[in-house]
């Protein structure tokens, strides 16, 4: 059971690794910095769905950490940038997750919400400016419809593979 | 969906709001005041132009050469190397809130007010 476990876990590393290489070669439709889909959130979503807190914070890491190793931009800006988007996001989903009645579409929506205030903290401590807080009621505002996207996503996965087992 | 999802997408779109009322009183404040093309090269800042000037400026940034067009009181980045183009998809610019940002590039186009500008001059008639 226990080495069962750790190989679904591999496996929705894997995944959400290939969502996120993708989701980076895809042209944006909206011209705004640091707009994305979020399509990576899907498989941390439904980690903390299937098992728990822990294997969706070690799935999200990873996934940051191996992909950057893959683009080779290891512990560069864009790096620091994406680790501290993760973090924020994935803390929120899972607050959001146990301490109120949130759905996954609600706990969906607070973690690519927070992934945004996450990437514009560390833009600020890193770049040492305070520029892209103009753009963050955008970018908030644009992080509800993609945290519904992803939330939608993530739902018909989790139906999906809990009528198999 | 439930109640409680409702309520916090309600809350990002209020504070979403709030967030952009500072920006939006700081744009009328300025709409008066003379205004000037602020270019940022990592933190440092390379270029300060007229912004009722019309001209083509070239800077050297991380990726190579970008160049910022200056024209009817607007300003833009027309040419730049980067991933996505993103600065110069974004197109032309004329206030102070929303800069033109370039993160490959580490270059940042703003438009600030002119502090010094015709309003602080008063006339004393003795």
């Amino acid at each position: 059971m226990k080495t069962k476990q750790m190989m679904n876990i591999t496996m929705l590393i894997a995944i959400s690794i290939l969502f996120h290489l993708i989701e980076a070669t895809i042209p944006l439709p909206l011209p705004i910095p640091g707009f994305k889909l979020g399509l990576a959130n899907i498989v941390g979503l439904v980690a903390l769905y299937l098992y728990n807190a822990k294997v969706m914070l070690s799935v999200n890491m990873m996934r940051v950490l191996l992909a950057s190793l893959m683009r080779g931009i290891l512990f560069s800006p864009g790096f620091w940038l994406s680790l501290c988007g993760v973090l924020l996001s994935s803390i929120a989903a899972i607050c959001a997750k146990r301490n109120t009645s949130m759905t996954i579409f609600g706990v969906s929506c607070a973690s690519s919400a927070f992934h945004v205030v996450g990437q514009v903290i560390a833009v600020t401590i890193i770049y040492n400016q305070f520029l892209m807080g103009a753009l963050l009621p955008i970018l908030l505002l644009l992080s509800i419809p993609t945290g519904l996207l992803t939330g939608f996503f993530a739902n018909q996965v989790l139906k999906r593979i809990q009528t198999e087992r | 969906m439930n109640k409680a999802d409702k309520i916090f997408i309600g809350l990002v779109v209020i504070s979403a709001i709030l967030l952009y009322i500072p920006l939006f009183i700081q744009d009328s404040q300025n709409k008066h005041k003379q205004k000037e093309v602020v270019v940022d090269y990592q933190n440092e800042e390379i270029l300060r132009v007229d912004l009722n000037k019309d001209e083509t400026y070239r800077v050297q940034a991380s990726l190579g050469e970008v160049q910022i067009e200056v024209k009817d009181g607007a300003v833009r980045v027309e040419k730049e190397t980067s991933p996505y183009h993103l600065c110069s998809i974004q197109g032309w610019v004329k206030d102070t809130g929303r800069p033109i940002i370039c993160l490959p590039n580490e270059l940042v186009v703003q438009i600030e007010a002119n502090e010094t500008g015709e309003d602080d001059v008063d006339t004393v008639i003795q």
